[in-house]
């Protein structure tokens, strides 16, 4: 293996995650990260970074769209934000969501967001720790990966790109990710159901 | 499960750097314990041989009810057979215990650049830190005396149960052992070598001995005059400023304010140069020191005794 095709698989994939990746304002100091969910604008951010009603979103094409927080999850730290004008907002690129129970210990995982209000940084870590969680409890994802105010809301991806998590917290210096897992048991809640096409507003 | 693994398109290339990684966790973390024998956090220690646990002594808080936990959630009981907090090693027997012993690599696998992982268990599940070796040296000797083999620091993110976790290339073979209690907090990696001589002595004795002369000791520049007149070996030398009473060097006469300039006519001129010529071999035999006393130099004959062990350590690392 040369460095060359590594060095060219990781600025695909971080391109890739970059047009799913949307930064969110909601007033105040401070942005965060979200990840557009469903092509009709659904976006999936932390609890603790949709803060107001409203938000104003940045595509990664520098675009500036409003949306509207919807629901709110302050254990799980979750919120959905629409996306005003929802599906006639063209070019909404969905992340492609994996699943946790594929993750192991040591395996890849980068992170996108904009730390420090760097905007569509990425980091690059392994999977440190994944220790299941009580009843009624998340289990959280933890790993080694350099993260900073910002990249709250943005999305923890495995090698080949989906989303396994949401960067949600930085605790000794590991970077702690609610797995999809719950985020799908929030949308359940929030009363969005899943079909063939993805999540949709019941 | 789809894309093949060792697909060389781009995303196959790093879908193979991530299952090669966590295939490595999986192999090597079999022979990663999780050690009782602290407050609050586990430590790590590695499966070495069969029965034999590697830990880092600075971790190993407590000398007796230690317990061992496996990969496999089974907990056994451990004696510790003895530890040299010289290099920060010790050494942990563990009956009936079934964990695969650990993978050694070829010491060639240590190079600057090298893609290592950082294991531990500090705690039921193994855990996973990524970082390369980012500078290799040759034999080095700590702040408390012991020689290590080679230097090895890492650029790697260190957690709790890092020190006494094997540092693992990216087939899960073992490198050395990781601490962060050897030199200020900085991540560095005991090779496997000295691993293997640490444990061979103290399976067999319980403990590594050194030559020891219980003096304190602290550099000082001489006079060029005094250098001149007395012919002696070196600018600087080592005032005496504390002999240990009944202490080796305290029966054979050796006074506070003594210099002491050198050692079997090897020039002195650091504590560290005193500390490399009292290996284990000087232990109960004669050594003479050449010192400075009055404006006259001076030689004193010593009988090397054996450093007192340090029980426990206070140093701080995880």
């Amino acid at each position: 293996m040369t460095p060359e095709p590594l060095a060219l698989a990781l600025a695909e994939l971080a391109e890739r995650l970059r047009r799913s990746t949307v930064e969110v304002r909601t007033g105040g100091t401070g942005v965060g990260s979200g990840v557009i969910w469903t092509d009709d604008g659904l976006v999936i951010t932390n609890a603790h970074v949709a803060r107001a009603e409203t938000a104003t979103l940045v595509l990664a094409d520098g675009r500036t769209l409003t949306g509207r927080v919807t629901a709110r999850d302050r254990r799980r730290d979750l919120a959905t934000i629409a996306i005003a004008g929802g599906r006639s907002v063209a070019g909404l690129t969905p992340a492609t969501v994996g699943h946790p129970a594929t993750l192991r210990t040591g395996d890849l995982v980068v992170a996108l967001g904009n730390p420090l209000g760097i905007t569509g940084a990425l980091a690059v870590g392994v999977v440190h720790a994944l220790e299941p969680g009580h009843v009624g409890r998340p289990r959280w994802i933890r790993a080694d990966i350099r993260l900073a105010p910002g990249n709250s809301g943005g999305p923890l991806a495995d090698a080949r790109g989906r989303v396994v998590g949401l960067n949600t917290m930085i605790a000794n210096g590991l970077g702690i990710a609610v797995p999809v897992t719950t985020i799908a048991r929030f949308l359940n809640d929030a009363g969005f159901r899943h079909d063939d096409t993805g999540w949709r507003a019941a | 499960m789809a894309g093949a693994s060792t697909d060389s398109t781009p995303a196959g290339v790093l879908e193979s750097l991530s299952n090669d990684l966590a295939g490595a966790v999986e192999r090597a973390g079999q022979s990663v314990v999780a050690i009782h024998a602290r407050r609050r956090i586990p430590s790590s220690g590695v499966h070495w041989r069969p029965g034999i646990i590697v830990a880092a002594h600075h971790t190993i808080q407590r000398d007796e009810d230690i317990t061992v936990s496996l990969a496999d959630g089974s907990t056994l009981p451990a004696t510790l057979a003895g530890r040299d907090p010289t290099t920060d090693l010790a050494v942990l027997r563990v009956d009936g215990i079934t964990a695969p012993v650990a993978r050694v690599a070829d010491p060639n696998g240590v190079r600057v650049g090298a893609l290592v992982l950082a294991l531990g268990r500090p705690g039921p599940a193994v855990t996973a830190s990524l970082g390369v070796i980012s500078a290799v040296g040759g034999e080095w000797r700590t702040w408390h005396g012991g020689t290590i083999d080679r230097f090895v620091r890492l650029d790697i993110s260190i957690y709790d149960g890092f020190s006494g976790g094997p540092l693992v290339d990216a087939a899960g073979r073992v490198l050395g052992i990781d601490t962060s209690g050897l030199s200020r907090g900085a991540a560095l990696a005991i090779p496997a070598k000295t691993v293997n001589r640490v444990a061979d002595q103290l399976q067999k004795d319980g403990r590594v001995s050194r030559g020891y002369l219980g003096l304190g000791m602290q550099a000082v520049r001489l006079p060029a005059a005094l250098i001149e007149r007395l012919g002696l070996p070196n600018d600087v030398g080592l005032m005496i400023v504390s002999a240990e009473p009944g202490g080796p060097a305290d029966r054979a006469g050796v006074l506070i304010g003594d210099i002491l300039v050198a050692l079997d006519d090897a020039p002195i001129a650091d504590p560290a140069e005193l500390l490399a010529l009292l290996g284990a071999d000087r232990v109960g035999k004669s050594v003479t020191v050449r010192i400075v006393r009055g404006g006259e130099v001076t030689n004193v004959a010593i009988t090397v005794g054996e450093r007192p062990q340090q029980q426990r350590s206070s140093r701080r690392g995880r």
